[in-house]
């Protein structure tokens, strides 16, 4: 049977071990010898920890007799109540948990080895980045409103950390557009949140959506919407709320950029899509796919064309993020089991994907290559570093038999099913574009000639990571059956919702 | 044998890493494994022939587990319309690899363009011999990458460009088709590409007729169809030598065996007895003949010597396009099939000559070129040969499938009276081919000779050339092999 100590125990071992990271490296950094090994010890036992709890949980999970498999736990003493912290454990929290986990145990290889230990606030980093995950993972259990918000507001809190960290006049100047757009969106999201309060009286997943299928007067719902969707969109960077993200990723050492990519981005559309479908509205309750879908539209559109121009790689990169975000939302939107299936699907890939071409740019980045004019010949000199860019570019642009590939094929075809042909049609034209700008950037790395003909040392440590998302792509291409029988496994279970 | 199928396919994708590993010691010990890949494999498809021709269904299936989330499962199946084409195909990639031995014997990276071709064959197999839409969408793009890569990096001028172009085109392309695909999984639950037709049938028609066109156009991209040829002559030109015989041989013929199998093969039926069924034929006739009249009286004024043969590509492709749009009239089925075939071999075979020609002359101006015949008899006659076969004439492969396809239009003229203009137009057509065909040969060999010293060219440049020259009159007289396996096949 499964117990509350099962569901919290990856969140406790995050945040544990987050508290213990700064005496822990603090001491390390005095001792003489052994330091990288003790340290990369420490973190390793914390993420064997974390992929034990979170194994354990998914095998409790799915050792449950079938009808009752999801789990709520509320804080309050005793029974049920409607005004409790509720924690909502089902098929979908389990499987983000493990995809966080899983991606993040890789990411953090890149981080110790691109934030060195011995700069002066390298714990803080480490330990930021563990709390972080801590929220995240706490995001996908929260079982109602508030709680998601809180779990949601920490982690853009935490977030902000790790963009600033070499503390650049850049980085500062794009966290403070971050932070005030977040201040924004936690403002209208309160704003909704007290509406809906008001409609319902419970702020409960369950509660709401039963109470709100029932509400005979739409209109207040229909504001506590707007600004709920509002908030939500401007977290994830939907157009038109998209300005932060470039800057943001940007200034960002690359190691936040990937870290925040693959963990956060793909958080802020799992709350999307559990606000959106399955609590707040339903589109029984109100009719908002037509908007959505026009959001999304206008996200693939506006994020390619903007890559399209864009000369700085990595603000490239981050512009993709950004038509990932319209790739979700195609499928948030087609509200058809096969989209819910191609975004969480979605989620692992465009979170390795993303991450996996912030981690090659920012090796790029350390060696003087920015523009697209200096990633000329890379591909001559930094061989490995640029096969890996190479397939991760054509992951993005859908080409099979990369991982990417069957990500967008469920995200399409979960919009011609919902009967959005119109928006599968603009969404594969835009992946055409997509595809040029790519095509542009292997060009730049493999045609053109390098002002300097020396071959350069790749870094050998950061490359580790690298090379294991890289295999992953490939595989998760092949056969992604490994991912999409566990996918399939939740969408079976999602009529079970309370 | 029981994984015959599976065989094929995981043969040369195994073979990549050693083509690699053996390539950075001998790229010639590379080029010959993939010969020997090729060999062993049509060895292998041909093992299947029995059961094609006598089994009670006409097919070999195979079937692995795959995707089973998707309703897909590795599905691999020939009959005789699918293994005549990937036969044709291994054989073109064995002589383009022979070719390849002498003729990029001076570039640099040859074990990456060896591994890039075994890549390559992989997807040029695959389209053919899947009929699970996934996987063929897989090998599809498969298709893709490699050929950019050994255009991009082998070509000619500016090649990156051209390569660009290719890819972009075809790749848009291939996003409809997957549309298509999309909608399909949608209305029918299968990926199977005869579970599917079957389902089909009960969908709505509407929808049918969405994902017809969706498909149709993509595929057509692949075959440069007027307007949605751009691509073609770019490719075909700049591309290396053995590059190019494979694009015009295969890869445009993979666009044509697709909407002959998936567009007619599958989703038309559903459509076949409404007005539209009609009226989408009769625009495939109309785009047919804009391609043969277009790509004709282009190459007919072309100087460029691969951009003539890469307009008449889009001329052949037009004839294909007319033999589809007769469809299911079992003749012109059989002639198009066949003409694909045939033209494989002889465009092939035409795309190394004039490789071998710009080789040794450096050049690629005909009108700079003259008298070559007594320089280099065998580059001659094997383009002569080719040349021929592309006009039509008697004893050259392509005579006998045009000569079915007309057949084959002929009848359909009795049942459905639009196709007596387009049939006339098409006539009039090959003599447009006759006439580009001789002027090929006449500025290129004939005349006297403009350049001195100008030798043949080496001996597996020869032997290449001599293997398709030999088969461009074998198909020309003796053609029953193909037309036996490809009239096994019933598609209604």
């Amino acid at each position: 049977m499964m117990g509350i100590l099962d569901a919290f125990l990856p969140i406790i071992v995050f945040v544990l071990a987050s508290l213990l990271t700064i005496p822990m490296v603090k001491t390390v950094r005095k001792m003489k010898r052994g330091k990288a090994l003790l340290e990369l010890g420490w973190f390793s036992a914390v993420f064997i920890a974390a992929i034990i709890t979170v194994a354990n949980l998914a095998l409790k999970y799915y050792s449950q007799p079938s009808p009752q498999s999801f789990l709520i736990l509320t804080l309050t003493a005793g029974s049920f109540t409607m005004f409790s912290s509720a924690f909502l454990i089902d098929a979908v929290s389990v499987y983000m948990a493990i995809i966080f986990t899983i991606v993040s145990a890789v990411v953090f290889i890149y981080i110790l080895f691109y934030i060195d230990s011995g700069e002066k606030l390298a714990e803080r980093y480490y330990s930021v980045a563990l709390i972080t995950l801590g929220c995240v993972i706490g995001t996908a259990f929260a079982g109602d409103l508030l709680t998601l918000f809180i779990f949601w507001e920490a982690t853009a809190a935490s977030s902000s950390f790790l963009m600033l960290y070499y503390r650049t006049p850049k980085s500062l100047h794009a966290t403070l557009k971050y932070l005030v757009m977040v201040i924004i969106a936690s403002a209208f999201i309160i704003y909704g949140l007290s509406i809906v309060y008001a409609l319902t009286g419970t702020l409960n997943f369950w509660a709401v959506k039963h109470a709100l299928m029932a509400l005979a007067d739409k209109h207040l719902l229909e504001i506590a919407f707007v600004f709920i969707a509002a908030g939500y969109s401007i977290e994830a960077a939907v157009v038109p709320f998209h300005m932060w993200l470039p800057d943001a990723y940007t200034a960002a050492p690359a190691a936040s950029s990937a870290f925040l990519s693959a963990l956060v981005d793909q958080g802020s559309y799992y709350v999307l899509l559990r606000v959106l479908i399955y609590i707040l509205s339903p589109p029984t309750v109100l009719p908002w796919t037509f908007i959505f879908a026009v959001m999304s539209a206008l996200t693939m559109i506006v994020g390619n064309l903007l890559a399209l121009t864009e000369r700085n790689v990595k603000r490239l990169v981050a512009y993709i993020c950004i038509t990932d975000v319209g790739y979700n939302l195609v499928a948030i939107t087609s509200v058809t089991p096969l989209g819910i299936m191609g975004n969480l699907y979605f989620f692992l890939i465009g979170g390795i994907t993303t991450a996996l071409s912030f981690m090659t740019v920012g090796i790029f980045n350390k060696m003087g290559f920015e523009t697209l004019e200096d990633f000329s010949g890379v591909g001559r000199k930094m061989p490995f570093t640029s096969l890996a860019l190479l397939l991760a570019a054509f992951s993005f642009a859908g080409v099979p038999p990369f991982a990417g590939f069957m990500a967008k094929y469920l995200v399409f075809t979960s919009a011609i099913e919902g009967n959005l042909s119109w928006l599968a049609v603009i969404g594969v034209l835009t992946s055409v574009i997509q595809t040029a700008y790519l095509l542009r950037l292997i060009n730049y790395m493999y045609t053109k000639k390098p002002r300097e003909e020396a071959k350069i040392k790749e870094p050998g440590k950061l490359l580790v990571p690298i090379f294991i998302f890289t295999v992953a792509i490939i595989i998760l291409g092949i056969y992604p059956t490994i991912v999409l029988n566990l996918v399939n496994a939740v969408i079976q279970q999602l009529p079970f919702m309370p | 044998m029981q994984n015959i199928l599976l065989l094929t396919l995981l043969l040369p994708t195994l073979a990549v890493p050693f083509v690699y590993i053996l390539g950075k010691k001998s790229s010639r010990a590379a080029a010959f494994l993939i010969a020997l890949i090729c060999i062993t494999d049509i060895a292998l498809l041909s093992t299947t022939v029995p059961s094609i021709i006598n089994g009670a269904s006409h097919k070999y299936v195979e079937s692995y587990y795959w995707i089973p989330v998707l309703r897909s499962s590795f599905t691999l199946f020939v009959d005789g319309v699918s293994l005549s084409m990937a036969i044709i195909t291994l054989v073109l990639i064995f002589t383009a690899t022979l070719f390849s031995i002498n003729y990029m014997q001076e570039k640099k990276g040859l074990a990456e363009y060896y591994a890039l071709l075994a890549l390559l064959s992989i997807g040029l197999v695959g389209v053919f011999i899947t009929s699970n839409l996934m996987l063929f969408y897989f090998c599809w793009e498969l298709m893709l990458v490699p050929a950019y890569f050994i255009i991009g990096g082998w070509g000619y001028r500016e090649p990156y460009k051209a390569a660009f172009k290719f890819f972009i085109f075809t790749h848009a392309g291939a996003v409809f088709v997957l549309l298509g695909i999309g909608a399909i999984f949608m209305v029918t639950g299968d990926l199977d590409i005869f579970q599917a037709q079957a389902a089909l049938l009960t969908a709505n028609p509407e929808l049918v007729k969405w994902i017809l066109l969706s498909l149709t156009a993509g595929f057509a991209v692949k075959m440069a169809a007027v307007p949605v040829h751009m691509w073609l002559p770019d490719a075909h030109s700049e591309a290396p030598a053995p590059m190019s015989a494979l694009l015009s041989g295969v890869i445009i013929s993979a666009g044509a065996y697709a909407i002959l199998r998936i567009s007619l093969g599958t989703v038309f039926p559903a459509v076949m007895a409404t007005e539209f069924g009609s009226q989408f034929l009769h625009g495939l006739t109309v785009v047919g003949i804009i391609s043969a009249f277009f790509g004709g009286l282009i190459a007919l004024v072309e100087t460029d010597i691969k951009r003539i043969i890469a307009y008449s590509s889009i001329a052949h492709m037009g004839y294909v396009l007319f033999g589809l749009s007769l469809f299911p009239f079992q003749e012109a089925i059989t002639g198009t099939v066949l003409h694909l075939v045939n033209h494989a071999v002889s465009k092939g075979l035409l795309f190394l000559s004039a490789g071998a020609v710009m080789k040794q002359l450096e050049i690629r101006d005909v009108r700079e070129m003259g008298g070559l015949a007594g320089q280099m008899p065998i580059t001659a006659v094997s383009s002569t040969a080719a040349a021929l076969s592309i006009a039509g004439i008697p004893a050259f492969a392509c005579f006998f499938s045009e000569f079915i396809i007309f057949v084959g239009a002929f009848q359909t003229i009795s049942s459905d009276a639009f196709y007596v203009v387009p049939t006339v137009l098409m006539l009039i057509a090959t003599v447009i081919s006759l006439a580009y065909a001789l002027r090929f040969v006449g500025h290129v060999f004939l005349g006297p000779a403009k350049h001195e010293k100008v030798t043949e060219v080496p001996f597996f440049m020869k032997a290449a050339m001599l293997i398709l020259t030999v088969l461009v009159i074998v198909l020309g007289v003796w053609p029953t092999f193909f037309i036996q396996l490809i009239t096994s096949v019933s598609f209604v």
